[in-house]
């Protein structure tokens, strides 16, 4: 029995790559980043009605830039330590929650100064801000996973949230072309809240999908 | 010293058998099985220990279909280490849930009574050293553990009609040695 089991896999043996599992995950993220680019202008700008580039010349367009960037390239960091069986790196998404608290005491700030005015933590579009993050997020999210379930996580839930942290920073950062927010609070609350539903959506899926 | 002597060599047939080299491949995992069978053996309950064989198997498909997640600057005992957990803690998982015991396995629980009768049963082997040995079983198994001629007959590789006259010659002089006499 064992004996026909390694005569099928010795046979059905191919070379695998150097860093094969890294180059697998560069590539899912340039597909999923090019649906998303694809993505966006169609729903965000077709159907929801958000011309490119919203906030251009703004400071607060690379702030949200940046934020989003680097809460998405902590995901990065952390998936490919997280779809190893034999590695468990959590700091990544621990940053991460550091960042997000960061952004809300920087924001509170600024609201503070602008005395508590509502419209600066609402904006014009705070109820549909993180439906939209998600949405644009799903094209990412989906192509990683499905690379993903070829991985071996010790934890599924784990590899899933970081799948789903780095798609929601890039996600956020493709619909920050979209948003004309100008305000520190909005995206502390709103984009983060975007980002980490999307990890959580990750770590749902992935806690059933990349099992093995 | 010598666990890092088989990690050593482990290591570089995993490293050959990731850039294609078929017959390292096969060295390594034959070499795998003969380590994975007493690891999983260890861990199992007596009641699983079947599932030894099983789970080697699943380890090294998962090895196979997996080996992509192996980073060539790490230990590979620590990689294989993690996936056998995996596999071991999975099946655990799988069995707490559902525990599943066969019939066959589960049916003799009423076929030996080890204390209330413990007197009975030992009169009973003594008084069946009276007659020959094959006599005995058959008494044993019709009259006590409660088989049919027939299973009796088969256990002992002989003729239902055989056994039957068997049984009852037994029986017969079982009764003229401590009952003075049929009744």
């Amino acid at each position: 029995m064992t004996n026909e089991l390694i005569d099928r896999l010795t046979s059905d043996l191919k070379p695998i790559p150097l860093r094969a599992l890294e180059k697998r995950i560069w590539l899912a993220l340039a597909i999923g980043l090019f649906a998303t680019i694809l993505v966006g202008p169609l729903v965000l700008d077709l159907l929801v009605g958000r011309p490119f580039g919203g906030a251009w010349g703004n400071s607060m367009f690379w702030s949200k830039l940046g934020y989003t960037m680097g809460l998405g390239s902590l995901g990065l960091i952390a998936v490919p330590a997280l779809s190893r069986p034999d590695q468990y790196r959590i700091w990544p998404l621990l940053l991460a929650s550091a960042l997000a608290v960061l952004a809300l005491i920087v924001g509170t700030l600024g609201w503070m100064q602008s005395d508590w005015a509502m419209p600066v933590l609402m904006g014009g579009t705070a109820m549909v801000c993180p439906w939209l993050i998600i949405v644009t997020s799903a094209p990412l999210l989906a192509v990683l996973l499905s690379v993903m379930r070829r991985f071996a996580p010790s934890s599924p839930t784990m590899a899933g949230l970081a799948a789903g942290l780095l798609s929601g920073g890039f996600g956020a950062a493709t619909y920050a072309f979209y948003c004309g927010e100008t305000s520190m609070m909005f995206m502390a609350t709103w984009y983060s809240l975007g980002v980490a539903l999307t990890a959580l959506l990750g770590a749902i899926i992935g806690r059933y999908l990349l099992r093995w | 010293m010598q666990a890092d002597a088989t990690e050593k060599r482990m290591r570089e047939l995993m490293l050959a058998a990731l850039d294609g080299d078929a017959a390292a491949y096969r060295r390594l995992l034959a070499e795998l099985t003969r380590y994975l069978r007493p690891w999983f053996a260890r861990r199992l309950s007596p009641s699983h220990a079947s599932h030894a064989e099983d789970l080697v198997q699943e380890t090294l498909l998962a090895l196979h279909t997996k080996r992509s997640t192996y980073d060539r600057s790490r230990p590979f005992t620590a990689w294989l280490h993690a996936v056998a957990h995996h596999k071991f803690v999975d099946h655990v998982r799988r069995h707490a849930i559902r525990p599943t015991v066969h019939l066959d396995d589960d049916a003799p629980i009423f076929a030996f009574d080890d204390s209330a009768h413990a007197a009975d049963r030992r009169d009973v082997d003594a008084v069946l050293t009276e007659v020959p040995e094959r006599t005995a079983d058959l008494i044993r198994q019709t009259r006590i553990e409660g088989a049919s001629i027939a299973e009796a007959a088969a256990r002992h590789g002989m003729s239902e009609t055989a056994a039957k006259v068997s049984i009852h010659r037994g029986l017969k002089s079982l009764m003229n040695r401590f009952a003075g006499g049929s009744k």
